[in-house]
């Protein structure tokens, strides 16, 4: 704890963006990877995905984003949240602050396909009709204007190949049948006990007394079609290598 | 002059001589007070329930907002109020009390607690509430102080450091107020704290007795611990317990052995963890135990309130105490012995065949969490948890809220360094495909056999309130605060909230109106009839 103290003073007289983190080893990565699974994870998820916590994988931080920033962070909490901090020597906490750097997605190397190709097969191949990229393209399925920051190239490609892998709760799909017999199909935006909440494939907004439905079931199949046999698997790497482009300009977090 | 004089003298005597506003007999009698919500769960039989009837079956769709009151606060809201003669005393989270006008919500006062740059609690800075006796209102505070207030002012008359928080202890817990003392439990079971349960003199501050409920070497239970694990073995007492007048015992729930998911460096049954403890009042001292888990490995901690009824039990009358555990069993135990009456699943379970004659459980093959992950019926947070059950006269049922979910156990290594969380594995709460349900559900207290079920979307962290106007009150996750006929289950009201509920609700009178309160987001909400 004192060596904590000391370490931050130093710092602190020092000035903030000239501190590096002095631990940054495989070991030293792989020691982070242990104490953030036994600390952090039950908040911040086994891989730093996130779940109570922020995800803490896709390169961004809300409350500062230097390695000092984060050892600050890890060892004091955040106050007004929930981050509790360690006691732990400054040694370990800069472990933990490289196993987080570590998990950034854009931290990896860079995918082996062509960006330019990739894009004109997202063009040609319907993406936009559902996809938007910096408020362009269709609102119904996730905005992609950022997505090469919080998917990685191996997920973006399995999401292209096997649409049904991963779907977040966001994008289970309704569909409902109201009083007057009139038939719905949706994405669920929100449900409790009473109500349901969702965006229809009209893009139209709808709210809904569920006793007040009939047929009503939400299906956990992805809307999206599968690109397996669409697109050669250099295709597939084009597009990966598009996607996994959209990230936002250094200097905006 | 002298008329004044003698006047001013007489006001003084006066003063010094008027009876302490909270006194014990008071608090014994609260369940005969419904006017006013004296301890944490309504009475120290701890029904949490109430004789008003005002506000019944077929006039509470006339229930509307009466006031709020807004925390500064971001942390969540735990928290039952109290009410005495028309104050209402409420702690925020983490650890500062307010005292409103019970009528309008407007603050008298208002104790700001400075806390330490760095806290460690496991789930939050909450706080469950405060206690009341004398003049005086008592309050835990995350770093694991017991305050005592002027009830008029707020004033500090005095801070004890009951642990060190920098090892983890904390004070998330309602004190009860017992006699002349202040029964106040701690929190630290994700800390490797060893825990206890204490009393303080509720004019000085002074410890009068403290029960480890994890025994050193030679003393009674502690054949149950290898080695050294008994001074790491957790064990906290987190949630407010009750108090048997006639018996002079107090009935607390104990927390989980610490590390929670990893069990092997305490071999052996970890006494008292997981139990339900009585202690004479005066000493302290362990009249009777029941142990619910023995070495437990999934965090199932005993932190329910304890629900004190005398009833016939198989045509003989009978001191009983009715407890849902997290693990998914319904208990009656014997109050005066502690012995193992009934128990019955309320809820999924897949842990246990079932259990034996002396209560403890049979349990199925493999269910200790594992590196590759165990899959188990009830969830790491248990198939209920420290948010209140409450039991009414009238109906004689015993109303709970319930989840069913189920979680992946995994097991991980851990070493104890103090102040960090020392818990052994990361269980993952949730499966990603599983959100999981809750309800509020109603059990013969006798049979465990559920009566009804009000079924909820998600899984519920608010207790309920039973009331004579045949009502049970209930919140969810969701927001929703909802009245539900007592016999039936049927919804007879709903409101939402616009947050979170993860407190109690309770009842009192203002100005004769019966008042029915909860916390909900970071604002205590009130209502009354509008007609």
């Amino acid at each position: 704890m004192r060596a904590l103290l000391i370490l931050i003073v130093a710092v602190n007289l020092c000035g903030q963006e000239q501190t590096r983190n002095p631990h940054t080893s495989r070991a030293d990565i792989a020691a982070g990877a242990r104490t953030f699974r036994s600390h952090c994870s039950p908040c911040h998820g086994m891989n730093g995905e996130g779940g109570r916590g922020p995800n803490l994988a896709s390169g961004r931080f809300y409350h500062g984003s230097s390695d000092l920033d984060l050892l600050n962070n890890i060892a004091n909490g955040i106050p007004g949240t929930e981050m509790p901090g360690l006691f732990y020597s400054s040694d370990r906490l800069w472990q933990v602050v490289a196993y987080i750097r570590s998990l950034n997605v854009t931290a990896g190397p860079r995918p082996k396909g062509n960006i330019a190709r990739g894009q004109k097969l997202y063009q040609s191949n319907g993406c936009p009709q559902c996809h938007r990229i910096k408020g362009e393209g269709g609102r119904l399925g996730p905005d992609l204007t950022q997505i090469g920051e919080s998917r990685s190239p191996a997920y973006l490609r399995r999401a292209l190949i096997d649409p049904n892998a991963d779907i977040p709760k966001r994008y289970w799909v309704v569909k409902c049948r109201d009083a007057s017999g009139s038939g719905y199909e949706g994405f669920l935006m929100n449900e409790d006990t009473y109500t349901v909440q969702f965006i229809d494939m009209h893009e139209q907004l709808h709210s809904f007394e569920k006793a007040k439905l009939t047929d009503y079931k939400v299906e956990k199949i992805s809307k999206m079609p599968s690109f397996q046999n669409v697109l050669s698997d250099s295709q597939l790497d084009d597009l990966v290598a598009f996607l996994s482009s959209l990230r936002t300009p250094r200097g905006l977090q | 002059m002298k008329a004044l004089v003698l006047s001013l003298v007489a006001g003084l005597c006066m003063t010094c001589q008027a009876p302490s506003q909270v006194t014990p007999e008071r608090l014994l009698n609260a369940a005969h007070d419904p006017g006013n919500w004296l301890t944490y769960s309504g009475g120290y039989q701890s029904w949490r329930y109430s004789s008003l009837e005002q506000v019944r079956r077929d006039n509470v769709q006339n229930l509307k907002v009466k006031w709020v009151y807004q925390m500064p606060t971001t942390h969540i809201v735990e928290t039952t109020p109290l009410v005495v003669d028309g104050v209402m005393y409420v702690s925020e989270p983490p650890s500062n009390v307010v005292a409103l006008d019970a009528a309008t919500g407007r603050p008298y006062w208002r104790y700001h607690r400075v806390l330490p740059k760095k806290i460690n609690v496991c789930c939050g800075e909450v706080n469950r509430g405060v206690a009341v006796l004398g003049d005086r209102v008592f309050v835990g505070t995350v770093d694991a102080h017991l305050v005592s207030l002027d009830a008029k002012t707020g004033a500090v008359l005095w801070d004890v450091k009951v642990a060190e928080s920098r090892t983890g202890h904390a004070i998330t817990v309602a004190p009860l107020a017992v006699k002349d003392m202040i029964v106040c439990g701690i929190s630290g079971g994700e800390y490797g704290i060893r825990g206890f349960l204490d009393a303080y003199d509720a004019l000085t501050g002074k410890r009068r007795w403290r029960f480890w409920s994890v025994p050193a070497p030679g003393q009674p239970g502690s054949e149950t611990w290898t080695g050294n694990s008994w001074k790491t073995g957790g064990g906290p007492t987190w949630v407010t317990g009750s108090y048997d007048a006639a018996q002079n015992l107090v009935i607390w729930g104990t927390g989980n052995p610490s590390p929670d998911w990893n069990g092997d460096s305490r071999p052996g049954d970890n006494l008292y963890t997981d139990s339900a403890i009585a202690l004479d009042a005066d000493s302290g001292k362990l009249k009777w135990y029941f142990q619910f888990v023995p070495h437990d490995t999934h965090d199932w901690d005993a932190v329910q309130v304890p629900v004190l009824v005398d009833d016939e039990w198989h045509g003989q009358p009978r001191k009983l105490v009715y407890w849902a555990h997290r693990n998914g069993f319904y208990y009656v135990l014997d109050r005066e012995t502690g012995k193992f009456l009934f128990g019955k699943p309320f809820a999924t379970q897949t842990w246990a065949k079932g259990l034996d004659g002396a209560g403890r459980p049979i349990t199925r093959p493999n269910i200790d969490p594992s590196a590759e992950g165990t899959y188990l019926w009830p969830g790491v947070q248990g198939a209920t948890n420290w948010y209140s059950p409450s039991y009414s006269p009238l109906t004689k049922l015993f109303y709970l809220a319930v989840w069913e979910n189920r979680s992946v156990y995994r097991k991980g290594e851990q070493e104890y360094t103090a102040g960090n969380r020392y818990i052994g594995s990361v269980p993952l709460i949730d499966l990603p495909e599983e959100p999981g349900t809750g309800a509020v559900r109603a059990l013969n207290p006798e049979t465990g056999a559920c009566v009804w079920e009000y079924k909820l979307h998600t899984k519920p962290w608010a207790g309920v309130l039973s009331t004579a106007g045949q009502l049970v009150f209930g919140g969810s996750d969701e927001g929703y605060f909802f009245a539900l006929n007592a016999e039936t289950g049927k919804e007879v009201w709903r409101q939402n909230l616009g947050g979170v509920i993860r407190a109690n609700p309770m009842t009192y009178l203002s100005e004769g109106k019966q008042v029915v309160a909860i916390a909900a987001g970071s604002a205590i909400f009130t209502f009354q009839l509008d007609k």
